[in-house]
């Protein structure tokens, strides 16, 4: 168990295994998000309250529910940056915030996007997951904003850790609790139950393999942003040379 | 070498102490975020409306969010010129725990900085027509968020006290974190106006002050362990 | 890669080493401040630092005073790792960095209550002892500002003199002192070492000190 643990902190043989691993997650990323996309948004039959709307909703409820990852994986991260150092876990992190910030992004906007349709406006206050979404960006826009004003990469390595372990927790706090400020304020809320989940199985389908479709990409991105920070940070050690070298 | 070693308590207190010396022998760093309380607040009823309904409607949210503003004004005081003359190094080296030292300093930091704003904050509550019967509620849900808010905004501060100009990304990290806060305020305040008790909301923050109080300042430690390496 | 080649010149010799360095490694922005650095630092011994700008000396002050935990390597205390009983370490160690520790706003007597009551419990009269005898005789209420820079470090450093520790980590004391300040300090060095302190200490002056030993960093 320890082996394996330290051999996983160390960025070489995550270069290498996650090259070797690379080729299929992208495969499977493209034949999914093929399927999701082509079936989803095109052949998917409209649904009988929302009309092709419906359509948007799948990519949306993908992006969202992986937005929901990224905190708890800056957390993992964060904590093992702290407790045992791994220089591995910082170079996620720093990844993952970035990435998390535009997955936060894009979730907002197709949610605006859909409600513009649905619910005939851009923005509703009313919806807690759009408001929570949108605190959630915020706090990762932090944690970015924190690194970059950091010089050194060992102090702002661990001050992100210790951010984002106080950030996750934050944000279930925020979750629970704009949740809860918004039941108190559903009196003219177009927001309703009904419309915002359409029937079918069809589309509970479509939306599974979106789902899976965008983990694949978030873990094809991470791996792909990571394996450049490793680059970048071990440039002087002799494995990087002599791949850079050889190619 | 026989001499005896001071007890945690003689430790925190000795730190207390001279915090508070420090705040009031630099009474600018008092005033000031005082000062941008109630200004603030005074731009709200020229910037939206004079007429007391409205101003009502918006009283609580309003003290809330400018209490919010001034609480993290405020904290850039608190470890700044300790990092920079170097007590800051002495404190992480005392054979006390840590988490107790920290504590004493936010404790004086909320004395100089939370309280004053709590204590005047009745006067603006007038001054903004909120009725009477809330003044109470008010003042408890602010005697219990502003502790909170100095607790969360010590890690911020402490994160980021090695940073030459940290003004605004103090308020990026901090501003967030407090939304709960805000909302947990804002309701209690908003359900006595309705006639309902808010001993729900105040008790919930009741909870998140007593978990903030023994968790915050573990990160806080952590975070100038970080930030004086 | 620069490899520094720590050389120790010890004149004492003891069995069991207070403070144990084996092995120490430091890298600071992809550049290698020290490797494989080991030396012992016994009871009655004053180790002097020295090494040119940027060779890692304040680094290596604070790594031992378990400020930067930046390295590899062991540092143990009487046996132990310092990360593992910090507490006693710290209790046992008093160090006074290029950042004194002063406030300027707060009197000496002010930030002496403060700073050594942090370690042990001392009473004004100790503090008022120690200022006289580093020459802040009638600054004792004065606020630190209206000090001058060597007047301050005097401050921090009337601390030796009511400290009970054994290990003094003393980065550049000499700096803002008079002559008079720098005999009076090279004495204050001496004596820890005869009651069976010891000192590290980095500075470019010749030290007068029987009992010193030079640790030098590449």
């Amino acid at each position: 168990m320890w082996v394996w643990f330290s051999k996983l902190g160390s960025p070489k043989w995550f270069y290498e295994l996650s090259g070797k691993w690379l080729p299929w997650l992208i495969a499977a990323m493209v034949i999914f998000m093929t399927i999701g996309l082509v079936w989803g948004l095109l052949f998917l039959p409209p649904d009988y309250q929302q009309g092709f709307t419906s359509r948007i909703l799948i990519v949306h409820v993908a992006v969202a529910g992986t937005s929901l990852a990224f905190f708890p994986l800056m957390f993992v991260a964060g904590t093992i940056t702290l407790v045992w150092r791994m220089k591995l876990a910082d170079m996620v992190a720093k990844n993952a915030a970035i990435l998390g910030a535009w997955f936060s992004f894009i979730t907002l906007a197709t949610g605006s996007l859909w409600g513009s349709v649905m619910w005939g406006t851009w923005w509703e206050w009313t919806d807690s997951r759009l408001v929570s979404m949108l605190f959630q960006l915020f706090l990762l826009l932090g944690v970015i904003s924190l690194r970059s004003a950091l010089e050194d990469s060992d102090t702002a390595a661990k001050a992100c850790a210790l951010l984002s372990i106080v950030g996750c927790i934050n944000v279930v706090i925020i979750k629970y609790s704009v949740e809860w400020w918004n039941t108190l304020h559903q009196v003219s809320s177009p927001v309703t139950t009904d419309a915002s989940s359409p029937n079918g199985p069809e589309f509970w389908i479509a939306t599974l393999i979106m789902i899976v479709a965008v983990y694949l990409f978030l873990s094809v991105s991470l791996i792909l942003s990571t394996r450049n920070e490793i680059l970048e940070r071990e440039r002087r050690s002799q494995w990087v040379q002599d791949l850079v070298l050889k190619s | 070498m026989t001499e005896k070693q001071t007890t945690t308590s003689a430790a925190f207190w000795a730190t207390l102490k001279r915090d508070l010396l420090i705040a009031f022998k630099k009474k600018n760093d008092i005033v000031n975020p005082f000062m941008f309380f109630i200004i603030v607040v005074s731009l709200f009823p020229i910037g939206i409306s004079p007429e007391s309904d409205r101003l009502t409607e918006i009283a609580a949210g309003v003290i809330w969010i400018s209490v919010l503003l001034a609480s993290m004004l405020s904290m850039d005081n608190l470890y700044r010129s300790d990092f920079e003359d170097g007590s800051l190094e002495q404190l992480l080296l005392s054979p006390h725990p840590l988490f107790f030292l920290v504590l004493a300093k936010n404790i004086s930091h909320w004395l100089v900085s939370g309280l004053p704003v709590v204590l005047v904050a009745p006067l603006l509550a007038y001054m903004l027509a909120l009725p009477e019967e809330a003044y109470g509620t008010l003042i408890l849900s602010l005697l219990l968020g502003t502790p909170i808010m100095s607790l969360l905004g010590s890690i911020a501060v402490a994160l980021t006290v090695g940073l030459g100009s940290r003004g605004l990304i103090l308020a990026v990290i901090t501003l967030p974190m407090s939304v709960p806060i805000l909302i947990f305020g804002t309701l209690a305040v908003q359900s006595t106006l309705n006639s309902q008790s808010p001993a729900g909301y105040l008790s919930l923050m009741l909870v998140m002050l007593s978990v903030s109080v023994s968790l915050a300042p573990l990160a806080s430690a952590a975070a100038l362990k970080i930030s004086v390496n | 890669m620069s490899s520094a080649a720590p050389t120790i010149a010890s004149n004492s010799d003891t069995d069991k080493p207070m403070l144990a360095v084996r092995a120490l490694f430091c890298e600071r922005d992809d550049r290698v401040l020290f490797k494989n650095l080991d030396f012992d630092l016994a009871p009655g011994q004053v180790l002097q630092v020295q090494g040119s700008n940027g060779s890692g000396k304040t680094t290596l002050m604070r790594i031992l005073c378990g400020l930067n935990d930046g390295y590899e390597g062991s540092i143990k205390w009487y046996g132990q790792e310092i990360e593992e009983q910090a507490a006693s370490f710290f209790s046992s160690l008093l160090y006074i960095g290029h950042r004194v520790g002063v406030s300027k706003v707060l009197t000496p007597v002010e930030n002496l209550r403060w700073s050594c009551s942090l370690k042990q419990a001392v009473s004004d009269e100790q503090i008022m002892a120690a200022l006289k005898e580093v020459g802040l005789r009638g600054f004792e209420e004065s606020p630190c500002y209206t000090l001058s820079a060597g007047q301050q470090q005097r401050v921090s450093l009337a601390r030796l003199l009511i400290s009970p520790a054994s290990l003094w980590v003393l980065d550049e004391p000499f700096t803002t002192l008079d002559k008079k300040g720098v005999a009076q300090l090279e004495g204050i060095l001496q004596r820890q070492a005869q009651a069976g302190g010891s000192v590290m200490v980095t500075t470019h002056h010749n030290l007068d000190i029987p009992e010193l030993s030079v640790l030098s960093l590449g």
